[in-house]
């Protein structure tokens, strides 16, 4: 029976003894880290924003600047990729050993490529932003016009039951 | 699927199209005459003891490999294609980051004030409300109360 044991709890359970009786005597959990932190060796950001191409040491192709047109330059990428297949073709038929140098091109015209797309990623969470309060607003508008018609409705029964009632106690009355 | 991933699912696709397609054909291509000297692999040391069965299936896979360049090259360039198209369709609203989050803060004032409106409506609805269940209960204790002398 050469099984292992788990491992022990860490040691600190013991400072939670009186926790039921006195909350505040155990110490206070961990706070939210801010910043950048290490795990399991790599580096983490909480600061969730696409990095740019240069952080990732990667050179890139489309023209830098406020507004991009997104549509051209994809289109634009996509030409340039289509270039680069075929030159590795002719390259692989001409001279076999310098393809390193044409893979390389590739992949970093397809590195441009997903970056840009990542970078379309904010203007469509803001344009869904936009679609969500605007039929939020137009559930509202119909919800305050179901309410009114409702309440129009019930005065007009009441009336009407008025009416009726008077009726009927005008005839009771008689009798 | 929204508009961005299928265009993230279309770059991958022309990516394995372009290393399946070089890959393939580096593959499986047939050996190329370099120098007259040599032999075809054809005419080998052993002169095709059997001429009929062995032609046939040489000359159809080559046949069919020359086939190959041209089925993905066509399948390359469809990709590319719809690539470009959807590219095209993409629902960008021009205008910038600005714009956007001007239009955000209009729609969120608008949505306060009619949300404030639907709040004195359902307050004055639940207020009739009540009048009208306090008038049922008093109706109610006055047709009980009417209805004993009989």
């Amino acid at each position: 029976m050469a099984t292992a044991t788990y491992p022990p709890p860490p040691p600190y359970y013991k400072l939670y003894k009186d926790y039921l009786q006195d909350p505040k005597s155990a110490p206070e959990p961990p706070p939210p880290i801010e910043g950048t932190y290490i795990c399991y060796g790599g580096n983490y950001t909480t600061d969730d924003i696409l990095p740019s191409l240069e952080d990732q040491g990667v050179r890139q192709l489309y023209p830098k600047g406020p507004n991009i047109d997104f549509k051209k330059e994809l289109r634009s990428l996509n030409r340039e990729l289509q270039l680069h297949i075929l030159e590795l073709a002719d390259i692989l038929v001409e001279r076999p050993s310098q393809y390193a140098r044409r893979v390389e091109d590739i992949s970093l015209i397809f590195k441009n490529l997903h970056h840009l797309l990542n970078s379309l990623r904010p203007h469509q969470a803001r344009a869904t932003l936009i679609h969500i309060l605007e039929l939020q607003i137009q559930r509202r508008k119909q919800a305050v016009e179901d309410i009114k018609r409702r309440r129009e409705e019930a005065q007009r029964l009441l009336k009407e039951s008025i009416g009726t009632l008077e009726d009927t106690g005008a005839s009771f009355v008689l009798k | 699927m929204d508009a961005i991933s299928q265009l993230q699912e279309k770059v991958n696709t022309i990516a394995t199209i372009a290393f399946t397609t070089i890959g393939t054909l580096q593959r499986d291509a047939p050996p190329v005459r370099i120098s007259p000297n040599y032999p075809e692999a054809g005419s080998g040391p052993t002169p095709a003891p059997n001429p009929n069965p062995t032609p046939t299936p040489a000359a159809d896979s080559d046949a069919d490999f020359a086939k190959q360049p041209k089925l993905m090259s066509a399948e390359l360039v469809k990709a590319a294609k719809q690539f470009d198209a959807l590219v095209a369709a993409l629902p960008l609203s021009e205008g910038g980051e600005e714009a956007q989050l001007k239009r955000i803060a209009q729609l969120e004032a608008e949505n306060d004030a009619v949300g404030q409106q639907l709040e004195k409506q359902l307050e004055a609805a639940e207020r009739e409300l009540q009048e009208v269940r306090e008038l049922f209960g008093q109706a109610a204790d006055h047709c009980l109360n009417l209805k004993k002398p009989e």
